[in-house]
């Protein structure tokens, strides 16, 4: 009775303390049977694809794991805390006064209608059509490269981003990071002037001022020749950025240009360097590959390509053509690429460094020609050994179609021996394919070092630093931003006046991306021009603006991005090659060449003796990784962003760090408990978050929160895990040790909200199929219907009769949760079309989010080593919805069309339905989330769907705007709609493809047969629900005879 | 929900005994309030029939469309494409009037918009909630005549509100649509009369075009 004595473990803050989960860890049983209790469940082994009858195979949280009362009182209460909210005496009297004065002024305001102007443009652009949306091709540099983008604009506004169908590091799909872009262009609390501070005092400024200012003190430091200038500015892939370098170079000789971004690629291009001798780029060709072996990395959803690599990546894990790819992680930190592997092992960071060198030597055991004399690091029979040969044999047997990939924060000398067991291997050509890297390096933290060295000792006096925010995101051990301080003459050009530019004598308002024209190179070298969607709304620069003015030339950044243009990339006339990159989003013909480099054998050789000779100390190690939400910080103040839960931890609003449940029990941690870390004589006091799949010894720390300056949404979120980062350890840091405070932080994670009760009682789960279905490719080979194996309708009877729906078309969906990587863009993608608003922190630990489509995270198997399945969750549309039969104002209506309908206008707010919702998938108003909007904060709304007030009920409409608007495009030109020309916002972006939408009407049509796919099965099918989003079942591709993931 | 047993049974404290008089009032007062509320919220009044809100400029829909002839399109030209049918801009009052009626006062506001670029602040007429999607283009190529909800505009002097442009009323031509189609060609004209039986000749056109007015909730809210 393992269960019981885990629910008893803890005493008085039950939650997941640090006994019960030991307890689970010890036992060395899988938590399938330890969950088991009294029903005989079976084994993991016996019945794998639906996941053991009780549906307990599968569980979110460690809490639900354990079954803590906070767990329960999700499961059993829709919205917890309402009753004492309710019951106290205040809030009773406030809610009564509400109420009375909600019905005066309801009786003043219906006297009347408003009386509502109409101000058409006095000139109408050409082309413009009032009431319909545009849309234009752009391109944001997003991680050091270009990705494409496509931005709906209505009435002039951009409210819609979504990805260039035609841009290679796109193909159609955005990430969360840069559909959150529209949010941030309306974000109130964007710098609005130019701020020039002198001895502690902020004075609003104007260009105007600067530019005099400029002209003047620039004119003086050309004549010195640049002596004293110094340019900090954010690698950037702008080729008018690099030929403005140039002149920069010419004009200051003397003067030096630094580049710095916290997140770089510095390891890979080092890597290369050590590798090839030269600088050369890697060009993934995931399709192609039958094995992947990550080293570290998270190549699904991290880097400029992660999109494309994504796709690439799923369309070999369907079981269309059986040709499934093998994926094998090695990593320390929990990540996507992790969660999506067929096998895979957590690896501290020490064991992970010296990783490469024991797949070299068992490479080199089975013939391989290694170029270096090749000898394993850890001992025999340790986790990395085994995991090395397993990715051997797999490598060799892939037969030169497999693929070895190191991610950023491995060492540089990790990346050149990568790069040369590719080579060894014979993937180049075929996954893999290299070109050369095109202007601008990037930098990188010696050149850093050296910037701050130099201010140090007073040898710059005019600093100039183009956006970015290094007194943020500095390595902590360079001071920099008190060295910032003390440059005489120092000017910041950001979107926010943050906390590099309250250090700077000059802040510069700074364009928004969409505010600017540019132009971006991808990853591929493909060229895109970077167009506005709207004049800037505070009148900001652009860094080619300013880097022009300094250079003396004043240009619009219109007339340098043309200029360039015409000069190096028109071909043919320039003003229609022009035409057509604006149209396109890209430059076409403008990707780099592939090519042949030679390795260097003996720097290979140097690099991985320096590897086998590197001694780290033992005991914890700190990972340092990129937050999924705020990126490296400079997401901090968009609340989309800060309000999506990261797709593991399920954290929204702050960042934690990460530990194994195991190394937490070890250390006496609990789940939000404050820890204190100390790292080379640096503290930090943070949270403490138990993530199964961690690595032992290792505290993952997300970056980018603890901003003091980010703005009202963003400053004061989380812990500042910067302040432990130093030059010398950018990415792993050993010998870190931590202590308990005993002290807890409320951390609002998502994961146990809206939990689906499938367990129930012991007679339910006998009926019931798991939510989430999965099994290997050799179980859907040998019975392709294993997911709706076990399945049971038998004694069941409908509750109702079964209605007949007549429209024309039967709307449905299908999500396959075997290309479903967790991303969280659908996320994004809903909040951003259906105006759903942000409710903050406190509201989201009371479980009130309101996003309509969810992506719920479940672990499997031991606690220390599970898989992952990630289901994206949002209203099923069920034929015979649960909600509709008890809505007493109809206010939810079934169309015939099959679409489950919410009616706001009719809502009264009983909440009956969300009650009656198995799936958890309504959504409460509890407030009024848009009063008292700044006029340029309504911008972003879709004007195609209704704000919702308070006291209203929403949920997922399957974008019945687009629906409509397709419907009505279709029969103005009176034709039939075609399949896929209704694209949900979820589905639009998707980067793997895993939703479609269509019409079972249409037994042609996609999703059709994608319901009829073996794989699908129906969440609470047994129910009789009749859902009309299905799900295919995940399918995994492991060694057989290994053990999994 | 306690449930701690008869002891804790609730009775009405002695004091509401002072109430009941009042009950007769509340029983007899509450149907009249209902019914009273009902046909106040239906009346013209309410649905703003006949409003006609002075306009910037006196622009006279009789002159422009009956005496001189102008379709509706030539000014609300994004009728068939769009769901709204635009109110113009300066622009295209300016084609004719950069000529005609140059001095004229009446036209100040038109001439300062088209020096100045501002836009003339029209009232609008016809208000629907926010959370009604109305799409004009859907109804026009449909062949919904413009003055089936409009009215005879090429009538009025100043532009007013004819129909209720209530739920009900909507709902009335969806559940029926055959006596307010005819030809889509037709659709802007003021004078059109269906040949023969308008119900009749309706149904024809209805079921040649396939024609099916959706009357699901999200059809127009959402």
């Amino acid at each position: 009775m393992r269960a019981r004595r885990l629910e008893l473990g803890g005493e008085g803050r039950v939650e997941t303390g640090p006994d019960s989960i030991r307890a689970a860890a010890d036992s060395g049983t899988s938590p399938r049977s330890a969950g088991a209790g009294e029903t005989a469940s079976p084994g993991p082994g016996e019945q794998p694809g639906v996941g053991g009858g009780d549906g307990k195979g599968y569980w979110r949280s460690l809490e639900e794991l354990t079954q803590t009362p906070r767990f329960r009182t999700f499961l059993e209460q829709e919205f917890p805390g309402l009753e004492e909210e309710l019951a106290s005496g205040a809030s009773r009297r406030s809610f009564l006064g509400l109420l009375g004065a909600s019905v005066a002024l309801a009786g003043l305001a219906s006297c009347r209608w408003p009386r509502e102007l109409i101000l058409p443009y006095a000139n109408r652009p050409e082309g413009l059509v009032p009431g319909v949306a545009d849309r234009f091709a752009t391109a944001v540099d997003l991680h050091g490269a270009g990705v494409g983008l496509v931005v709906t604009s209505v009435d002039g506004r951009p409210i819609k981003v979504e990805g260039n169908p035609l841009h290679p590091a796109s193909l159609g799909a955005a990430s969360a990071l840069a559909q959150a872009l529209v949010l941030q262009l309306y974000d109130p609390d964007r710098s609005t002037t130019v701020v020039r501070r002198e001895g502690g005092q902020a004075v609003a400024a104007t260009f105007e001022e600067w530019d005099a200012f400029a002209a003047v003190h620039f004119a003086r430091l050309a004549e010195r020749g640049g002596t004293g200038l110094a340019v900090l500015a954010e690698p950037t892939s702008s080729p008018s950025l690099h030929q403005l370098r140039h002149r920069f170079a010419a004009r200051y000789p003397r003067a030096s240009w630094v580049e710095w971004e916290p997140l770089s690629d510095e390891n890979r291009r080092r890597g290369a360097r050590l590798a090839f001798g030269a600088g050369v780029r890697a060009q993934l060709h995931l399709a192609q590959a039958d094995v992947i072996v990550s080293i570290g990395g998270d190549v699904l959803a991290e880097g400029p390509m992660a999109l494309a690599h994504a796709r690439a990546f799923a369309s070999r894990r369907r079981a269309d053509g059986l040709d499934m790819n093998r994926l094998l992680v090695a990593e320390s930190v929990l990540s996507l690429t992790g969660a999506a592997a067929d096998h895979r092992v957590a690896l501290p960071p020490a064991a992970l460094e010296g990783f490469i060198l024991d797949l070299a030597a068992e490479l080199a055991q089975r013939g391989v020609a290694v170029p270096w004399s090749a000898r394993p690091l850890s001992p025999p029979g340790s986790p990395a050994r085994r995991f090395a040969a397993l990715a051997a044999r797999e490598l060799q047997r892939a037969g030169g179609k497999g693929l070895l990939l190191a991610g950023p924060r491995q060492r540089a000398e990790v990346h050149a021996l990568v790069y040369a067991l590719n080579v060894a291997l014979g993937h180049v050509g075929r996954t893999v394919s290299f070109t050369a890297e095109p202007e601008g390096e990037g930098g990188g933290v010696e050149e850093l070092e050296r910037l701050a060295a130099e201010l140090e000792a007073g040898a710059v006096d005019t600093l100039v630093i183009l956006g970015g925010n290094p007194a943020y995101d500095a390595p902590a051990n360079l001071g920099l931003a008190e060295l910032i301080g003390r440059c005489p003459t120092s000017v910041h050009l950001s979107l926010y006046d943050d906390e590099t530019s309250v250090r700077c004598r000059w802040h510069l308002p700074r364009a928004h991306p969409f505010e600017s024209w540019g132009d971006v190179r991808a990853w591929d070298g493909t060229v895109s021009v970077t167009q506005p969607l709207i004049a800037p709304l505070y009148g900001g620069r652009t860094a080619l603006e300013v880097v022009a003015g300094i250079l003396g030339h004043a240009a619009s950044a219109y007339e340098l991005v043309r200029q360039h243009f015409a000069e190096k990339l028109a071909q043919g006339d320039p003003e229609r090659a022009w035409r057509v990159a604006l149209a396109d989003g890209l430059v076409a013909g403008t990707s780099l060449a592939p090519l042949e480099p030679a390795l260097d054998a003996e720097e290979l050789a140097t690099a991985a003796t320096q590897l086998a000779d590197l001694r780290v100390p033992s005991g914890l190690a700190v990972v340092f990784v990129p937050d999924a939400s705020v990126h490296d910080g400079r997401f901090a103040n968009n609340a989309w962003l800060q309000e999506v839960p990261d797709p593991l931890t399920k954290l929204t609003w702050d960042n934690a760090a990460l530990v194994a449940p195991r190394t937490a029990a070890g250390l006496g941690v609990g789940d939000g408990e404050m820890v204190r870390l100390e790292v080379a004589g640096r503290t930090l006091e943070v949270a403490a978050y138990l993530l199964p799949g961690m690595a032992e010894e290792t505290v993952g720390l997300p970056l980018g929160y603890g901003r003091s300056r980010a703005g009202r949404v963003g400053s004061g979120v989380g812990f500042d895990t910067y302040r432990l980062r130093t030059s010398g350890a950018l990415h792993t840091a050993f010998g870190v040790s931590l202590e308990r405070t005993g002290r807890s932080y409320p951390l609002a994670t998502t994961q146990d909200h809206h939990a689906i009760d499938a367990l129930g009682s012991t007679e339910r789960s006998r009926r019931l199929g798991a939510l989430v279905r999965e099994g290997t490719l050799a179980e859907y080979l040998a019975d392709p219907e294993f997911a709706r194996r076990g399945e049971s309708k038998e004694g069941v009877r409908p509750l109702w009769r079964e209605v007949k729906l007549g429209g024309e078309h039967q709307w449905a969906m299908s999500i396959d949760l075997s290309a479903c990587i967790g991303c969280n863009a659908c996320q994004v993608a809903c909040q951003a079309e259906n105006n759903i608003p942000v409710v903050g922190k406190r509201q989201v630990l009371r479980g009130r989010e309101m996003h309509w489509i969810r992506v719920d995270r479940y672990f499997a198997g031991e606690v220390d080593a599970p898989r992952v399945v990630f289901q994206p969750v949002a209203c099923q549309h069920c034929e015979n919805a649960p909600c509709e039969s008890v809505c007493p104002v109809a206010a939810t209506v079934h169309s015939d069309e099959g679409l489950n309908q919410m009616v706001y206008n009719r809502c009264v707010g009983t909440r009956y339905c969300s009650n009656n919702c198995p799936f958890k998938v309504r959504r409460f108003n509890f407030f009024n989330y848009y009063k008292n909007l700044k006029p340029v904060e309504k911008m972003h709304f879709n004007p195609e769907v209704t704000v919702r007030g308070r006291g209203v009920m929403e949920k997922c409409t399957f974008c019945v705007q687009r629906i409509e608007a397709a419907r009505i495009a279709a029969k103005n030109q009176r034709r039939p709609l075609v399949d896929g020309e209704i694209v949900p916002a979820c589905a639009q972006t998707c980067p793997t493809q895993a939703i479609v939408f269509g019409d079972l009407a249409d037994p042609t049509s996609r999703v059709a047969r994608l319901h009829r796919d073996p794989r699908s099965y129906g969440m609470l099918d047994e129910l009789f629900l009749k859902p009309r989003t299905r799900y295919l079942a995940r399918l995994r591709n492991p060694v057989a005879g290994e053990e999994e993931a | 929900m306690k449930g701690d047993g008869p002891a804790h049974r609730f009775l009405f404290p002695q004091w509401t005994n002072s109430l009941r008089p009042w009950l007769g009032v509340v029983l007899v007062g509450l149907p009249v309030y209902l019914v009273v509320l009902v046909w106040l919220g239906g009346s013209p009044k309410t649905t703003d029939v006949g409003y006609a809100p002075q306009q910037p400029v006196p622009y006279s829909h009789a002159l422009h469309v009956r005496q001189l002839g102008l379709d509706c399109r030539y000014c609300h030209n994004t009728v068939e494409v769009s769901a709204v049918a635009a109110i113009p801009p300066t622009q295209t009052c300016m084609n004719c009037h950069a000529k005609i009626r140059t001095e004229s006062p009446k036209l100040l506001p038109i001439r300062e918009s088209f020096a100045t670029g501002k836009p003339v602040a029209w009232v609008r007429v016809h208000d629907l909630p926010d959370y009604v999607y109305f799409n004009h283009s859907a109804h026009v190529s449909r062949g919904v005549g413009c003055v089936e909800c409009h009215g005879r505009v090429d009538a009025m002097e100043v532009v007013a509100q004819v129909a209720p442009l209530s739920m009900g009323w909507c709902l009335d031509c969806h559940r029926d649509p055959d006596p307010h189609l005819r030809p889509p060609e037709q659709a802007t004209s003021m004078t059109w009369t269906a040949p023969g039986d308008p119900r009749e000749y309706g149904r024809q056109l209805r079921e040649a075009s396939r024609i099916e007015p959706s009357t699901e909730c999200w059809t127009c809210h959402r």
